[in-house]
């Protein structure tokens, strides 16, 4: 199976080509997207499946091509509708294992939470070190009024798997969107999420952090659109890179007209650890309504000396304190993962790496 | 606390905009054809080397596709722009000898008069050729040259110099526009200051464009010996009529090791203008280049200076202000490469969008593999005066090796009514608060320009505020 997209992660405001930042290409070679098998998925109480066709009216982060792919060649998948006022306490697992027998996982997911509920459903994406292996994934959110959902989605695959995520959100009155994503491994991984504040009062959290080692090429494309009153939303990207690893963030605060008092916080924190990495970035606010509070900052560079020397001081060897600093950049996200075993594979997966690099030393 | 709008009243144009009666002594036809561009070419009695530039420019034009990005370009068309008009007079070293009314439209405009009083030397550009050029004989004595391209062009000893230069550091395959101005450029002014001759007081070039669609092409080519000084100040303005009209410049700046430019801009084009400018500065070691730009005319503008930092330890700084009201689209910023290590750049921009106006803020930071041991720092803030205008900030960064310190920040918003509060808390009356707040919000730009311009600025944004309206 072939998988090409000509224009995926879309900025939504163009800029200068020369950049090569206004999209993305996307290219692999899959094995056939088999049936996954409907390995039973365990719904706590208050969540149920649906038979009901996926909510397509949804805009997504990385587009239509990347979406109309997923809806074709679906392998597996999950529809889920969470009652009114239901609160499970439980997450919903959706572990992906990649392997030889199914080494390319096409998956189509939707959450349709109702008023009042809140949920939190955590996907993961692992494989074989040394598998070829293809994820192309596509989730649509719905948040109904003062509904809450909580996304995490984990991203550990082996350097020769290519992998895209592409995640459309849209929130009422009071809904609550709140995504955590940890890109960390692929060869080749993109991400697009895309969120409409389309509610009074509803509100974006959008935690986000990689890891960009070998040849690894990372691509964003983050889009908070605040259409309703009061809407706030929270963008925090935080990674490093190392060896040849390249990333490229777009990450956009769109104000239309009419979303008064609304407030829109994108942060970016990169540390770079190569002289051959390349990082690129596009912070855009879009605002055609007065009363808002937008704001963005970025901050890209080696870690700080005086930090580097503190810990040196209390006794570490430089590598170890580098190490621990990528540690400490990660946690604050991989603690708000609801699940022991994930966040311990994450840390795992992580320091595995590095005690694989030379150009930490 | 009742939410209530600021009043910002429209910039005053009334000078701006007194037209003179259009007396060419010679104009081309309009439209863009390699007959036109030849006989512009015959006209200016080019050199052979130039009339080639030109209609190989022409072709490389005809080749590149539009912008596909930034404001829309459909109310432009070429075919009815008249790209060289000539006006009445030769170019004089007196202004009692400039025509009277072309002489009056540059005292309304007080060009003389600081002349007199501030500056070093002044070139006035009139529709397509320069009108005036002179500079004062105490920097002429210090070897500094300050004369309009033509006569450069032709000077046996800058001739040569100006060829190794011109459109080397913006070629003409950059973008679709400044292919245009290669093969219809006219007027503007050359700079030369030799090696450690410092000039103490600015240069200034005024362009005036009065005929209604016209296009203005002028070229600025500045070079800075190692270790030189220069002030230079760009001013420009048109009245208003209603076709397009279309200035599509060029400013090349050539800073060598060790120099310091510094290039202030204010542009106040008429309501019906396209302001599609191209301007670049190539550093050397050790050298600076300072931007300081005030964008407040035009319908449409495409404008974002770019700096090359080629040699070590050199820097730029970009200072910029917009302010867009009804029926303009300004899509501004900077351009920043650093091509070499320790290098240092600082951007640091205001706009203002008001009655339906459009600001863009664009920008890109590159830094290029060699490039180790640089910092760059951008900041870019906006304020919205009513939800009927639009302010975006598109900016991006490329950073190619990780011994760097790169920062960025941007912030958009109204005027909060907490810092109104707080003033209003301290007995200062509401619309002296709104007043202050906004005047606060254009003083860091206002105060790097110089004098007679900070005050020209304060009375271009004419920022009277009217509490309790809206």
């Amino acid at each position: 199976m072939k998988v090409a997209f000509q224009h995926a992660n879309v900025l939504p405001g163009r800029t200068w080509n020369r950049l090569g930042i206004n999209d993305t290409e996307f290219r692999a070679e899959a094995a056939k997207a088999v049936p996954y098998g409907d390995k039973a998925v365990s719904l706590p109480a208050g969540v149920t499946l649906s038979a009901e066709p996926f909510p397509a009216e949804i805009e997504t982060g990385m587009g239509k091509e990347a979406a109309d792919f997923v809806e074709k060649n679906r392998n597996c998948g999950v529809s889920l509708r969470v009652a009114a006022g239901a609160k499970p306490e439980r997450p919903v697992f959706l572990p992906y294992e990649l392997d030889g027998a199914r080494s390319a996982v096409v998956d189509e997911n939707a959450v349709v939470a109702g008023e009042g509920s809140e949920v939190t459903v955590v996907m993961s994406y692992r494989s074989r070190a040394d598998l070829a292996g293809f994820h192309g994934g596509l989730t649509r959110l719905y948040a109904a009024k003062g509904a809450v959902i909580h996304l995490i989605q984990v991203q550990l695959l082996g350097d020769r798997c290519a992998h895209f995520d592409n995640v459309g959100a849209f929130a009422e009155e009071n809904g609550k969107i709140d995504v955590i994503q940890a890109e960390l491994g692929g060869r080749r991984a993109l991400s697009g999420v895309k969120t409409r504040l389309d509610g009074r009062k509803s509100r974006l959290n959008m935690d986000a952090i990689y890891f960009g080692d070998r040849k690894r090429s990372i691509d964003f494309n983050y889009v908070a659109e605040h259409t309703g009153k009061k809407t706030a939303s929270e963008i925090h990207v935080s990674g490093a890179l190392l060896d040849e690893s390249e990333k490229t963030f777009r990450g956009t605060i769109d104000f239309v007209r009419g979303a008064k008092q609304a407030v829109g916080h994108e942060s970016e924190y990169n540390l770079l650890f190569s002289p051959r990495v390349r990082n690129r970035t596009a912070p855009l606010i879009l605002c055609s309504e007065e009363d808002v509070d937008g704001q963005h900052a970025a901050s890209t560079g080696k870690i700080d000396a005086d930090r580097l020397f503190y810990l040196m001081s209390r006794g570490l060897s430089e590598l170890e304190a580098k190490k621990l600093i990528i540690e400490a950049q990660f946690r604050p996200v991989t603690d708000r993962i609801p699940d022991e075993e994930l966040r311990a594979a994450i840390l795992e997966y992580v320091k595995v790496r590095l005690n694989g690099l030379e150009s930490l030393g | 606390m009742e939410r209530k709008k600021t009043m910002v009243r429209d910039i005053d144009r009334t000078v701006y905009d007194i037209k003179d009666k259009v007396n060419p002594s010679y104009q081309v036809r309009e439209g863009l054809t390699a007959e036109i561009v030849g006989e512009i070419s015959k006209a200016k009695n080019d050199p052979a080397w130039m009339r080639d530039f030109r209609l190989k420019s022409l072709e490389i034009y005809n080749e590149l596709p539009m912008p596909g990005w930034g404001p829309s370009l459909d109310g432009l068309h070429m075919d009815d722009i008249v790209t060289y008009i000539r006006p009445n007079t030769p170019m004089r070293g007196n202004w009692a000898q400039v025509p009277d009314d072309i002489k009056n439209t540059f005292e309304r405009l007080g060009i003389p008069e600081a002349e007199r009083k501030s500056l070093a030397g002044v070139g006035a550009q009139y529709d397509s050729e320069v009108v005036y050029h002179n500079v004062r004989e105490e920097v002429r004595r210090q070897g500094v040259v300050y004369t309009d391209m033509e006569s450069a062009i032709r000077d046996p000893k800058y001739g040569p110099m100006v060829k190794g230069h011109f459109m080397k550091l913006v070629p003409p395959t950059d973008h679709k526009f400044v292919a245009l101005h290669g093969a219809v450029w006219s007027g503007g002014s050359f700079v030369y200051v030799p090696p450690h001759v410092k000039v103490s007081i600015p240069l200034q070039s005024y362009f005036r464009l009065n005929a209604p669609g016209a296009g203005q092409f002028e070229h600025t080519l500045i070079i800075l010996g190692e270790g030189a000084d220069l002030h230079f100040i760009e001013g420009c303005s048109a009245p208003k009529y209603n076709v397009a009209n279309l200035h599509a410049g060029c400013v090349e700046l050539y800073v060598a090791k060790g120099a310091h430019l510094r290039y202030s801009t204010i542009e106040n084009w008429s309501k019906n203008m396209y302001n599609l400018n191209t301007k670049r500065a190539l550093v050397e070691e050790g050298g600076t280049v300072e931007w300081v730009s005030g964008s407040f005319g035009s319908h449409v503008s495409y404008l974002y200076p770019m700096s090359i930092l080629k040699g070590e330890n050199s820097r730029m700084e970009f200072t910029g202000i917009t302010f867009a009201g009804k029926g303009q689209n300004l899509d501004t910023g900077a351009k920043v490469v650093h091509a070499a290590p320790h290098t240092y750049s600082n951007i640091s921009t205001k706009s203002i969008s008001k009655d339906g106006g459009v600001c863009t803020y664009r920008s890109s930071v590159e830094i290029l593999p060699q490039s180790y041991g640089c910092k760059s720092s951008v900041s870019c803030e906006s304020l919205m005066l009513d939800d009927r205008s639009r302010s975006d900030t598109v900016p991006a960064m490329d950073i190619r090796n990780d011994d760097v310190d790169v920062g960025h920040e941007a912030k958009i918003g109204r005027i909060s009514d907490d810092a109104i509060f707080y003033l209003m808390s301290r007995g200062i009356s509401e619309e002296d608060a709104r007043a202050m707040i906004v005047t606060g919000f254009a003083e860091p730009i206002a105060k790097e320009l110089p004098v007679e311009y900070a005050v020209e600025m304060n009375n271009l944004i004419k920022l009277e505020m009217e509490g309790a309206i809206g």
